[in-house]
């Protein structure tokens, strides 16, 4: 595998998705958890203006991304606003904390 | 007017509805909260899209060429899966409203739940409609973001937050991995355009890929076993209307969302078919067997929509693997009938927590035991109730038996053995069902009045109206399956195309 550009972005996203999936696999904080979904996509929108590139069509792959951040700010807010209201009722950001229904 | 129009009204409406409903109710209720304005907003926005669909239906079924309509790039078309979805939406979206509204009763910032409410059934509009990839996965995000605050509505509930939060951080993963997907075929075919895929792109790993993370991504929603842990968090712990909704349609939708992304990138091929109807046994299986050992009502029922998935899943999977035209309808009438029953279960479900619990200011689960003697003071309900369960439990003749019926022919005319073997699973699965629907018609017809029975409220007329309207469909459509035909032979013709059938 050259070190092309290309190439590095394709190790660059790998590896943001493979952060974010593992942190969202070991951290209980409820707002870094938000965070690693926000690198997740993170990796989605890198990989999207890749394949513009690739493709030729940079204009495309860039609107795309654009309108992924949009949606993904929202995901984000919605996050953090459930966060806010489990700080206040619940009194712990841990997702340790948030066990109550099971099965 | 032109079906062209008339379908951009159906998509626009509740979308456009959705911010004025927020601003109509919160004016007008700073000045006077008694009015309620949001709930007839609602009610009005959903009734008058029904017009404009009337007539966009029409032009599909009379097939006077494609209904659509483009905003630049963005093309809009209107086949017989988006009709279905849309005209299933709608009509279940009236008759939640019509419950909510003593539900909620005297509940803060109900303009946000039926502004949420209506963004929601815009974007299930939208994704039935969508020509294109990357569109298809906004639609579904749309429909996602609005359905995250619903869940978590009572949000001084420490357990709807926990349903809320569970349900929001799957189904972000769940996108995200939808998007790296999209990436991966944008990058292949280069273009986006469902029908323009399969022709730009060779069967090369790299789809196989991504056609894997469309089936994680969107299988998330579609609550396909293993993937579906927030379902019965969500299901049981989201206002009842929002439970009916989510059961009745967005699971559904999630499944459209699956197919049109899985049928762009292949054509008719076992492969993915065996997937599907993998799913299917897991589904039904693991479905019917939690839902055996649970003892709350709305959880039990939320457990059932899995097995019910599993029974749509087993259909449409046969169609996929092998091009069944019958199985494919009948996935898509059992789309159509669970929509149907299970938004009846719900609600029914729900008059009765709102009868026992939250009328007398209590939040909590209805327990399968508060069902004891429910008919002696609940008659209307008990009864719409039970006929919900028979139709879920595949009792002739209600509408559940019928779609399910036609799935099995489907799968049997396909003279494959797996495919022989699987509907005999789920004739066995279906039986099974019994044992846990039978005994909740028991308790309220058999049992002596709970207490919590005495001490309940009486339940309003609107829930009455709702609960009676939707029986009356699930009768119906038992009686005279037939009548459903111009929906779902549209559906799975549509399908059959986009699979090059």
């Amino acid at each position: 595998m050259t070190l092309s550009v290309p190439n590095i972005v394709i190790l660059i996203v790998i590896g943001l998705l493979g952060t974010g999936i593992y942190a969202l696999l070991t951290v209980r904080n409820l707002i870094k958890v938000v965070v690693a979904l926000q690198i997740m996509v993170k990796a989605a929108m890198l990989a999207l203006v890749l394949a513009g590139r690739l493709q030729g069509q940079e204009n495309l792959g860039q609107s795309l991304a654009l309108t992924v951040i949009v949606a993904d700010t929202i995901v984000a807010v919605v996050g953090l606003a459930l966060a806010v209201q489990v700080r206040r009722v619940v009194g712990s950001l841990d997702l340790n904390a948030l066990t109550t229904l099971r099965r | 007017m032109e079906a062209g129009i008339a379908f951009l009204l159906v998509v626009g409406l509740p979308l456009l509805g959705a911010p004025l409903i927020y601003l109509i109710g919160r004016l007008v209720e700073r000045k006077k909260p008694s009015l309620n304005p949001a709930r007839w907003v609602a009610l009005l926005v959903f009734l008058s899209a029904f017009y404009p669909l009337g007539i966009a239906l029409q032009a599909v079924i009379n097939q006077d060429g494609p209904v659509s309509f483009s905003l630049g790039l963005i093309r809009l078309q209107l086949d017989g899966i988006g009709a279905l979805l849309a005209t299933l939406v709608l009509a279940l979206g009236v008759l939640v409203v019509l419950f909510s509204g003593p539900y909620l009763g005297k509940e803060e910032h109900q303009e946000k739940f039926y502004a949420l409410l209506s963004a929601m059934i815009g974007g299930m509009i939208g994704l039935g409609c969508t020509t294109d990839l990357f569109n298809l996965w906004v639609w579904f995000e749309l429909m996602a973001i609005a359905s995250y605050p619903l869940v978590a509505f009572h949000r001084q509930s420490a357990a709807a937050l926990e349903a809320g939060v569970k349900y929001l951080v799957q189904s972000a993963i769940g996108s995200a991995f939808v998007l790296i997907g999209i990436a991966l075929v944008f990058g292949q075919s280069g273009t986006l355009t469902l029908s323009g895929i399969r022709a730009n792109a060779p069967l090369t790993p790299v789809m196989l890929a991504a056609g894997a993370l469309f089936l994680i991504g969107f299988g998330v929603k579609a609550a396909l076993v293993p993937l579906h842990t927030w379902l019965p968090d969500a299901h049981s712990q989201a206002p009842s209307g929002i439970s009916a909704m989510l059961s009745g349609v967005v699971i559904e939708a999630g499944l459209i969302a699956l197919l049109r992304a899985l049928g762009a990138l292949f054509a008719v091929s076992e492969l993915w078919g065996v997937f599907l109807l993998g799913f299917a046994a897991l589904n039904m299986l693991l479905g019917n067997l939690m839902a055996l050992r649970q003892t709350q009502v709305k959880r039990l029922l939320a457990f059932s929509s899995l097995s019910h998935m599993g029974y749509i899943v087993l259909g449409i999977g046969c169609a996929f693997a092998f091009g069944a035209p019958n199985a494919a309808e009948g996935g898509f009438f059992h789309i159509l009938t669970h929509g149907l029953m299970k938004g009846l279960a719900f609600l029914a479900a729900g008059a009765l927590l709102y009868a026992l619990y939250i009328a007398n200011g209590k939040h909590q689960p209805l327990m399968v035991e508060d069902l004891d003697g429910a008919a002696t003071r609940y008659p209307l309900a008990a009864f719409t109730f039970s006929v919900a369960l028979l139709g879920l439990g595949g009792i002739p003749p209600l509408a559940g038996f019928m779609s399910k019926w036609q799935i099995f022919v489907g799968g049997f005319e396909t003279h494959q053995p797996w495919a022989i073997v699987l509907v005999i699973f789920a004739a066995l699965n279906s039986v099974l069902s019994l044992a846990y629907y039978a005994p909740l018609i028991n308790r309220m017809y058999r049992h002596q009045p709970s207490r919590q029975i005495e001490i309940g409220q009486p339940v309003s007329v609107w829930m009455n109206v709702a609960l009676l309207i939707l029986t009356l469909g699930v009768v119906v459509l038992g009686f005279w399956p037939s009548l459903a035909g111009w929906l779902t032979q549209p559906a799975a013709q549509s399908l059959l195309t986009a699979l090059g059938g």
